[in-house]
Protein backbone atom coordinates (compact mmCIF):
# COMPACT_ATOMS: atom_id res chain seq x y z
CA UNK A 1 0.00 0.00 0.00
CA UNK A 2 1.03 3.40 -0.84
CA UNK A 3 0.54 7.13 0.65
CA UNK A 4 -0.77 8.92 -2.31
CA UNK A 5 -2.32 11.81 -0.71
CA UNK A 6 -2.44 13.56 2.59
CA UNK A 7 -4.47 12.57 5.60
CA UNK A 8 -4.72 12.87 8.64
CA UNK A 9 -6.33 10.74 11.77
CA UNK A 10 -6.98 11.55 15.52
CA UNK A 11 -7.02 14.19 17.72
CA UNK A 12 -4.21 16.41 19.86
CA UNK A 13 -6.66 16.12 22.93
CA UNK A 14 -5.05 13.92 26.03
CA UNK A 15 -4.58 10.17 25.53
CA UNK A 16 -4.97 10.21 22.01
CA UNK A 17 -2.53 10.92 18.85
CA UNK A 18 -2.68 12.94 15.84
CA UNK A 19 -1.17 10.77 12.57
CA UNK A 20 -0.45 12.91 9.63
CA UNK A 21 0.74 10.93 6.65
CA UNK A 22 1.70 12.60 3.14
CA UNK A 23 2.92 10.97 -0.41
CA UNK A 24 6.90 10.25 -0.07
CA UNK A 25 8.88 12.00 -3.34
CA UNK A 26 11.59 9.66 -2.58
CA UNK A 27 9.22 6.47 -2.30
CA UNK A 28 10.28 5.92 0.77
CA UNK A 29 8.96 5.21 4.12
CA UNK A 30 9.61 7.63 6.91
CA UNK A 31 8.52 7.63 10.30
CA UNK A 32 8.42 10.29 12.46
CA UNK A 33 6.96 10.33 16.22
CA UNK A 34 6.64 12.81 18.97
CA UNK A 35 5.62 11.70 22.22
CA UNK A 36 4.95 13.59 25.58
CA UNK A 37 5.71 10.07 26.85
CA UNK A 38 8.87 9.95 24.80
CA UNK A 39 11.37 8.91 27.26
CA UNK A 40 9.50 6.44 28.79
CA UNK A 41 7.04 4.93 25.91
CA UNK A 42 8.74 5.89 22.53
CA UNK A 43 10.27 2.37 21.79
CA UNK A 44 7.07 1.11 22.47
CA UNK A 45 4.95 3.69 20.44
CA UNK A 46 7.55 3.42 17.19
CA UNK A 47 7.13 -0.24 17.76
CA UNK A 48 3.00 -0.29 17.50
CA UNK A 49 3.47 2.06 14.41
CA UNK A 50 5.63 -0.17 12.78
CA UNK A 51 4.03 -3.38 13.36
CA UNK A 52 0.83 -1.71 12.44
CA UNK A 53 2.39 -0.15 9.50
CA UNK A 54 3.61 -3.66 8.41
CA UNK A 55 0.84 -5.45 8.80
CA UNK A 56 -1.11 -2.68 6.07
CA UNK A 57 2.27 -3.23 3.58
CA UNK A 58 2.82 -0.02 3.26
CA UNK A 59 5.36 0.42 1.30
CA UNK A 60 6.26 4.56 0.62
CA UNK A 61 5.11 7.28 2.41
CA UNK A 62 5.50 10.22 5.26
CA UNK A 63 4.04 9.61 9.11
CA UNK A 64 4.38 12.01 11.05
CA UNK A 65 3.27 11.35 14.80
CA UNK A 66 2.12 13.57 17.43
CA UNK A 67 1.63 11.14 20.67
CA UNK A 68 -0.13 12.50 23.61
CA UNK A 69 0.02 9.60 25.58
CA UNK A 70 -2.14 7.14 23.58
CA UNK A 71 -2.17 3.22 24.83
CA UNK A 72 -1.64 0.32 21.67
CA UNK A 73 -5.15 -0.25 20.42
CA UNK A 74 -5.86 3.88 20.02
CA UNK A 75 -2.33 4.12 18.25
CA UNK A 76 -3.31 1.37 15.81
CA UNK A 77 -6.64 2.38 14.80
CA UNK A 78 -5.22 5.94 14.12
CA UNK A 79 -2.55 4.70 12.16
CA UNK A 80 -5.07 3.15 10.39
CA UNK A 81 -7.41 5.18 9.55
CA UNK A 82 -4.83 7.97 8.40
CA UNK A 83 -3.36 4.87 6.47
CA UNK A 84 -6.30 3.80 4.96
CA UNK A 85 -7.07 7.43 4.00
CA UNK A 86 -4.16 8.85 2.84
CA UNK A 87 -3.83 5.63 0.29
CA UNK A 88 -7.56 6.35 -0.89
CA UNK A 89 -8.53 2.73 0.29
CA UNK A 90 -11.38 1.82 -0.98
CA UNK A 91 -11.64 -1.62 -0.59
CA UNK A 92 -11.19 -2.56 3.23
CA UNK A 93 -8.95 -5.89 3.95
CA UNK A 94 -10.58 -6.48 7.31
CA UNK A 95 -7.51 -9.27 8.22
CA UNK A 96 -5.20 -6.72 7.75
CA UNK A 97 -6.93 -4.66 9.98
CA UNK A 98 -7.17 -7.05 13.05
CA UNK B 1 -21.23 21.61 36.69
CA UNK B 2 -20.33 23.71 33.78
CA UNK B 3 -22.14 23.71 30.68
CA UNK B 4 -21.07 21.98 27.84
CA UNK B 5 -18.37 23.27 25.35
CA UNK B 6 -19.82 23.82 21.85
CA UNK B 7 -16.97 24.01 19.21
CA UNK B 8 -18.07 25.40 15.82
CA UNK B 9 -16.80 26.92 12.30
CA UNK B 10 -17.93 29.89 11.32
CA UNK B 11 -16.80 31.96 8.38
CA UNK B 12 -15.47 35.68 8.85
CA UNK B 13 -18.17 36.46 6.34
CA UNK B 14 -20.88 35.36 8.09
CA UNK B 15 -19.90 36.48 11.75
CA UNK B 16 -22.53 38.50 13.57
CA UNK B 17 -22.69 38.21 17.46
CA UNK B 18 -19.56 36.56 17.36
CA UNK B 19 -17.69 39.29 16.17
CA UNK B 20 -17.73 41.57 18.52
CA UNK B 21 -16.77 38.58 21.24
CA UNK B 22 -13.80 37.49 19.26
CA UNK B 23 -12.84 41.02 19.51
CA UNK B 24 -13.28 41.36 23.41
CA UNK B 25 -11.41 38.36 23.22
CA UNK B 26 -8.27 38.95 21.32
CA UNK B 27 -8.27 41.94 22.95
CA UNK B 28 -7.31 39.54 26.26
CA UNK B 29 -4.43 38.39 24.59
CA UNK B 30 -3.03 41.71 23.46
CA UNK B 31 -3.85 40.60 19.72
CA UNK B 32 -6.13 42.94 17.13
CA UNK B 33 -8.77 41.69 14.24
CA UNK B 34 -7.30 40.50 11.39
CA UNK B 35 -9.47 41.22 8.06
CA UNK B 36 -7.26 38.53 5.91
CA UNK B 37 -8.28 35.45 8.18
CA UNK B 38 -11.35 33.74 5.85
CA UNK B 39 -12.37 31.04 9.33
CA UNK B 40 -13.02 31.36 12.80
CA UNK B 41 -12.93 28.21 15.02
CA UNK B 42 -14.79 29.12 18.21
CA UNK B 43 -15.69 27.71 21.63
CA UNK B 44 -18.84 28.29 23.42
CA UNK B 45 -19.45 27.75 27.02
CA UNK B 46 -23.30 28.72 27.12
CA UNK B 47 -23.91 32.44 25.86
CA UNK B 48 -20.58 32.96 26.41
CA UNK B 49 -17.59 32.60 23.56
CA UNK B 50 -14.27 31.42 25.65
CA UNK B 51 -11.93 30.22 22.65
CA UNK B 52 -10.89 31.16 19.19
CA UNK B 53 -8.60 30.13 16.49
CA UNK B 54 -8.31 32.15 12.98
CA UNK B 55 -7.37 30.62 9.69
CA UNK B 56 -6.07 33.11 6.99
CA UNK B 57 -5.61 29.96 4.44
CA UNK B 58 -2.09 28.05 5.04
CA UNK B 59 -1.54 30.46 8.13
CA UNK B 60 -2.95 30.31 11.70
CA UNK B 61 -3.63 33.47 13.23
CA UNK B 62 -5.98 35.29 15.87
CA UNK B 63 -5.97 32.34 18.58
CA UNK B 64 -7.31 33.24 22.56
CA UNK B 65 -8.66 31.62 24.77
CA UNK B 66 -10.45 33.35 27.50
CA UNK B 67 -8.13 33.66 31.00
CA UNK B 68 -10.12 31.27 32.86
CA UNK B 69 -9.77 28.69 30.55
CA UNK B 70 -6.14 28.30 29.71
CA UNK B 71 -3.52 25.86 30.99
CA UNK B 72 -7.15 23.34 30.89
CA UNK B 73 -7.85 20.72 27.82
CA UNK B 74 -9.60 23.23 26.06
CA UNK B 75 -6.28 24.51 24.02
CA UNK B 76 -5.60 21.29 22.61
CA UNK B 77 -9.88 20.70 21.58
CA UNK B 78 -9.33 24.05 19.88
CA UNK B 79 -6.06 23.09 18.05
CA UNK B 80 -7.66 19.81 16.71
CA UNK B 81 -10.93 21.50 15.96
CA UNK B 82 -8.66 24.31 13.88
CA UNK B 83 -6.10 21.50 12.10
CA UNK B 84 -9.16 19.41 10.93
CA UNK B 85 -11.40 22.76 9.98
CA UNK B 86 -7.75 23.74 7.74
CA UNK B 87 -7.13 19.76 6.15
CA UNK B 88 -11.12 19.78 4.71
CA UNK B 89 -10.09 23.48 3.23
CA UNK B 90 -6.80 21.60 1.27
CA UNK B 91 -4.48 23.26 4.09
CA UNK B 92 -2.30 20.23 5.03
CA UNK B 93 0.79 22.24 5.41
CA UNK B 94 0.91 25.10 8.04
CA UNK B 95 2.32 28.28 9.67
CA UNK B 96 1.21 30.44 12.31
CA UNK B 97 3.08 33.31 14.20
CA UNK B 98 3.40 34.05 17.63
CA UNK B 99 5.49 35.46 20.64
CA UNK B 100 8.17 33.20 21.10
CA UNK B 101 6.80 32.95 24.84
CA UNK B 102 4.16 31.08 23.45
CA UNK B 103 6.18 28.95 21.03
CA UNK B 104 5.87 26.06 23.92
CA UNK B 105 1.91 26.23 23.77
CA UNK B 106 2.03 25.60 20.01
CA UNK B 107 3.92 22.89 20.47
CA UNK B 108 1.48 20.77 22.08
CA UNK B 109 -0.61 21.75 18.65
CA UNK B 110 2.39 20.13 16.73
CA UNK B 111 3.72 23.02 15.57
CA UNK B 112 7.56 23.60 15.63
CA UNK B 113 9.96 26.84 15.71
CA UNK B 114 11.43 27.69 12.19
CA UNK B 115 13.12 30.96 13.40
CA UNK B 116 12.86 33.15 16.31
CA UNK B 117 13.30 37.33 16.15
CA UNK B 118 14.49 37.81 19.79
CA UNK B 119 11.93 39.38 21.88
CA UNK B 120 9.62 39.65 19.23
CA UNK B 121 8.37 37.10 17.12
CA UNK B 122 8.11 33.20 16.17
CA UNK B 123 7.37 31.29 12.83
CA UNK B 124 6.43 27.87 13.25
CA UNK B 125 5.10 25.07 10.99
CA UNK B 126 3.11 22.19 11.71
CA UNK B 127 5.93 19.56 10.51
CA UNK B 128 8.80 18.50 12.32
CA UNK B 129 10.60 17.71 8.92
CA UNK B 130 9.27 19.78 6.22
CA UNK B 131 12.42 22.48 6.48
CA UNK B 132 14.94 19.62 6.45
CA UNK B 133 13.13 17.81 3.68
CA UNK B 134 13.05 21.37 1.65
CA UNK B 135 16.68 21.86 2.92
CA UNK B 136 17.38 18.57 1.25
CA UNK B 137 16.21 18.77 -1.96
CA UNK B 138 17.95 22.05 -2.16
CA UNK B 139 21.68 20.41 -1.05
CA UNK B 140 21.20 18.20 -4.06
CA UNK B 141 21.47 21.36 -5.87
CA UNK B 142 24.90 22.81 -4.89
CA UNK B 143 27.23 24.48 -6.81
CA UNK B 144 31.01 23.88 -5.86
CA UNK B 145 33.09 27.44 -5.52
CA UNK B 146 33.75 29.81 -2.81
CA UNK B 147 31.73 32.99 -3.52
CA UNK B 148 27.62 31.71 -4.45
CA UNK B 149 25.51 34.27 -5.10
CA UNK B 150 21.56 34.10 -4.97
CA UNK B 151 18.91 36.80 -5.93
CA UNK B 152 15.02 36.31 -5.23
CA UNK B 153 13.16 37.90 -7.60
CA UNK B 154 9.35 38.09 -8.48
CA UNK B 155 10.29 38.66 -11.93
CA UNK B 156 6.27 40.15 -12.45
CA UNK B 157 7.28 39.75 -15.12
CA UNK B 158 11.07 39.30 -16.38
CA UNK B 159 12.72 42.60 -17.41
CA UNK B 160 16.20 43.70 -18.75
CA UNK B 161 16.24 45.01 -15.78
CA UNK B 162 16.72 41.56 -13.82
CA UNK B 163 18.67 40.17 -16.67
CA UNK B 164 21.00 42.98 -15.85
CA UNK B 165 21.20 42.57 -12.11
CA UNK B 166 21.51 38.28 -12.91
CA UNK B 167 23.93 39.25 -15.45
CA UNK B 168 26.29 41.56 -12.56
CA UNK B 169 25.83 38.80 -9.79
CA UNK B 170 26.86 35.87 -12.06
CA UNK B 171 29.42 37.45 -13.21
CA UNK B 172 31.15 38.53 -10.05
CA UNK B 173 30.34 34.85 -8.39
CA UNK B 174 31.36 30.74 -8.76
CA UNK B 175 27.98 30.51 -8.88
CA UNK B 176 23.94 32.02 -9.10
CA UNK B 177 21.17 30.80 -7.63
CA UNK B 178 18.13 32.49 -8.53
CA UNK B 179 14.63 32.17 -6.52
CA UNK B 180 11.17 32.89 -8.32
CA UNK B 181 8.57 34.13 -5.83
CA UNK B 182 6.28 31.46 -5.67
CA UNK B 183 3.14 33.13 -4.57
CA UNK B 184 0.11 33.48 -6.54
CA UNK B 185 -0.52 37.41 -5.81
CA UNK B 186 0.90 38.91 -9.45
CA UNK B 187 -0.57 40.00 -12.86
CA UNK B 188 1.20 37.14 -13.95
CA UNK B 189 1.03 33.92 -13.09
CA UNK B 190 3.79 31.61 -11.00
CA UNK B 191 4.48 29.64 -13.92
CA UNK B 192 4.84 32.30 -16.54
CA UNK B 193 7.13 34.44 -14.58
CA UNK B 194 9.24 31.19 -13.52
CA UNK B 195 9.15 30.37 -17.17
CA UNK B 196 10.35 33.60 -18.62
CA UNK B 197 12.63 33.93 -15.98
CA UNK B 198 14.27 30.27 -17.24
CA UNK B 199 14.21 31.69 -20.78
CA UNK B 200 15.39 35.71 -20.05
CA UNK B 201 18.34 34.57 -18.25
CA UNK B 202 19.28 31.37 -20.24
CA UNK B 203 21.80 33.20 -21.57
CA UNK B 204 24.05 33.22 -18.38
CA UNK B 205 26.35 30.04 -17.96
CA UNK B 206 26.73 29.56 -14.23
CA UNK B 207 23.07 30.04 -13.27
CA UNK B 208 20.11 27.77 -11.71
CA UNK B 209 16.36 29.04 -11.70
CA UNK B 210 15.05 27.47 -8.74
CA UNK B 211 11.26 27.45 -8.05
CA UNK B 212 9.93 29.61 -5.05
CA UNK B 213 8.54 27.99 -1.70
CA UNK B 214 6.95 28.81 0.98
CA UNK B 215 9.62 29.51 2.61
CA UNK B 216 11.07 32.43 0.20
CA UNK B 217 8.63 35.85 0.41
CA UNK B 218 5.60 33.77 1.00
CA UNK B 219 2.16 34.52 2.14
CA UNK B 220 3.79 32.56 4.92
CA UNK B 221 7.36 34.58 5.95
CA UNK B 222 6.08 37.74 4.36
CA UNK B 223 2.39 38.50 4.26
CA UNK B 224 2.83 42.15 3.53
CA UNK B 225 5.37 41.65 0.66
CA UNK B 226 1.47 40.86 -0.95
CA UNK B 227 -0.42 43.72 0.19
CA UNK B 228 1.89 47.11 -0.86
CA UNK B 229 0.28 50.11 -0.20
CA UNK B 230 -2.11 48.96 2.17
CA UNK B 231 0.19 48.64 5.23
CA UNK B 232 3.46 49.50 6.73
CA UNK B 233 6.18 46.95 6.10
CA UNK B 234 6.26 45.07 9.64
CA UNK B 235 9.92 44.70 10.13
CA UNK B 236 9.37 41.67 12.13
CA UNK B 237 7.78 39.91 8.87
CA UNK B 238 11.09 40.78 7.01
CA UNK B 239 13.51 39.49 9.93
CA UNK B 240 11.44 36.50 9.81
CA UNK B 241 11.66 36.11 5.79
CA UNK B 242 15.16 37.37 5.76
CA UNK B 243 16.49 34.95 9.31
CA UNK B 244 14.61 32.22 7.23
CA UNK B 245 17.33 32.98 4.17
CA UNK B 246 20.08 33.00 6.46
CA UNK B 247 19.57 30.21 8.41
CA UNK B 248 17.91 27.55 6.07
CA UNK B 249 18.20 28.36 2.54
CA UNK B 250 21.80 29.89 2.16
CA UNK B 251 23.46 26.82 3.96
CA UNK B 252 21.56 24.60 1.79
CA UNK B 253 23.46 26.18 -0.95
CA UNK B 254 26.34 27.53 0.65
CA UNK B 255 25.24 31.07 -0.52
CA UNK B 256 27.59 33.81 0.85
CA UNK B 257 26.30 36.52 -1.37
CA UNK B 258 22.80 38.00 -1.68
CA UNK B 259 22.42 40.38 -4.75
CA UNK B 260 19.85 42.86 -4.86
CA UNK B 261 18.51 45.89 -7.14
CA UNK B 262 18.15 49.33 -5.41
CA UNK B 263 14.95 50.34 -5.53
CA UNK B 264 14.09 54.12 -5.90
CA UNK B 265 10.03 53.11 -6.55
CA UNK B 266 8.48 50.86 -4.36
CA UNK B 267 8.47 51.22 -0.62
CA UNK B 268 8.05 48.23 0.48
CA UNK B 269 10.73 46.55 -1.53
CA UNK B 270 12.97 49.28 -0.48
CA UNK B 271 12.38 48.91 3.04
CA UNK B 272 13.03 45.30 2.16
CA UNK B 273 16.28 45.89 0.81
CA UNK B 274 17.71 48.23 3.71
CA UNK B 275 16.27 45.12 6.39
CA UNK B 276 18.34 42.74 4.19
CA UNK B 277 21.44 44.46 5.47
CA UNK B 278 20.80 44.08 8.89
CA UNK B 279 19.15 41.11 8.96
CA UNK B 280 21.55 38.54 6.62
CA UNK B 281 24.83 40.38 7.62
CA UNK B 282 24.24 42.56 11.13
CA UNK B 283 22.16 40.77 13.38
CA UNK B 284 22.80 37.89 15.40
CA UNK B 285 22.59 34.57 14.35
CA UNK B 286 23.42 30.92 14.41
CA UNK B 287 24.31 31.59 10.79
CA UNK B 288 27.01 33.18 9.14
CA UNK B 289 26.73 36.74 7.94
CA UNK B 290 25.67 36.86 4.02
CA UNK B 291 27.09 39.65 2.20
CA UNK B 292 24.47 41.78 1.03
CA UNK B 293 25.18 43.61 -2.39
CA UNK B 294 22.83 46.45 -3.61
CA UNK B 295 23.44 46.72 -7.82
CA UNK B 296 22.14 50.62 -9.23
CA UNK B 297 19.21 49.90 -11.36
CA UNK B 298 19.80 49.77 -14.82
CA UNK B 299 18.16 52.42 -16.71
CA UNK B 300 16.69 52.92 -20.19
CA UNK B 301 16.24 56.83 -21.34
CA UNK B 302 17.06 57.76 -18.32
CA UNK B 303 14.57 55.88 -16.43
CA UNK B 304 14.88 52.71 -14.20
CA UNK B 305 13.59 49.57 -16.05
CA UNK B 306 11.41 48.12 -13.61
CA UNK B 307 8.51 45.21 -14.17
CA UNK B 308 6.21 47.56 -12.17
CA UNK B 309 6.95 50.16 -15.63
CA UNK B 310 6.12 47.51 -17.76
CA UNK B 311 3.04 46.96 -16.01
CA UNK B 312 2.18 50.37 -16.27
CA UNK B 313 3.21 50.51 -19.94
CA UNK B 314 1.02 47.67 -20.37
CA UNK B 315 -2.35 49.40 -18.81
CA UNK B 316 -2.07 52.16 -21.09
CA UNK B 317 -1.56 49.80 -23.86
CA UNK B 318 1.42 50.59 -25.11
CA UNK B 319 3.10 47.51 -26.10
CA UNK B 320 5.63 48.98 -28.31
CA UNK B 321 7.17 51.00 -25.96
CA UNK B 322 8.11 48.13 -23.69
CA UNK B 323 10.22 45.91 -26.69
CA UNK B 324 13.19 48.11 -24.98
CA UNK B 325 12.24 47.31 -21.96
CA UNK B 326 12.18 43.27 -21.84
CA UNK B 327 14.09 40.07 -23.06
CA UNK B 328 12.96 38.42 -26.34
CA UNK B 329 11.13 35.76 -24.62
CA UNK B 330 8.86 38.10 -22.55
CA UNK B 331 8.16 40.45 -25.31
CA UNK B 332 6.46 37.22 -27.05
CA UNK B 333 4.52 36.21 -24.37
CA UNK B 334 2.78 39.70 -23.97
CA UNK B 335 2.15 40.22 -27.75
CA UNK B 336 0.53 36.91 -27.56
CA UNK B 337 -1.57 37.45 -24.46
CA UNK B 338 -2.19 41.21 -25.19
CA UNK B 339 -0.97 42.14 -28.52
CA UNK B 340 -4.42 41.20 -30.27
CA UNK B 341 -6.52 43.17 -28.08
CA UNK B 342 -4.67 45.84 -27.91
CA UNK B 343 -4.47 46.04 -32.30
CA UNK B 344 -7.94 44.93 -32.77
CA UNK B 345 -8.75 48.17 -30.38
CA UNK B 346 -6.50 50.08 -32.70
CA UNK B 347 -8.25 48.98 -35.54
CA UNK B 348 -12.09 49.64 -34.27
CA UNK B 349 -10.79 53.46 -33.23
CA UNK B 350 -9.88 53.37 -37.16
CA UNK B 351 -13.36 52.43 -38.00
CA UNK B 352 -15.39 54.70 -35.82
Amino acid sequence: MRIITEAVAGTLESSDLLVKVSPSREKTLEIHVTSDVMKQFGTQIRRVVDDTLQGLAVTDGLIVIEDKGALDYAIRARVQAAVLRGAASKELNWEQLS
Amino acid sequence: MPAELEFYTVDAGELSQEREQIERLLRESDLGWDSRVGTFVVCREGAQLIACAGLDRDVVKCVAISPAFRGSSLSLQLGSELLKVAMERGHFHLFLFTKPENAVFFRGWGFYPLVEVQDRVTLMENSPIAIRKYCKDLQALRQPGGKIGCIVMNANPLTLGHRYLAEIAAGACDWLHVFIVREEASMFSYAERYELASQGLSNIRNITVHHGSEYIISRATFPSYFLKGKCAVDECFTAVDLLLFREYIAPALDITHRYVGTEPICQVTNKYNQDMKLWLEAANSRSPSIEVVEVPRTTWRGGPISASEVRRLLQDKSLGKIEELVPESTMNLLISRFGDKQKSEMTHGVEH
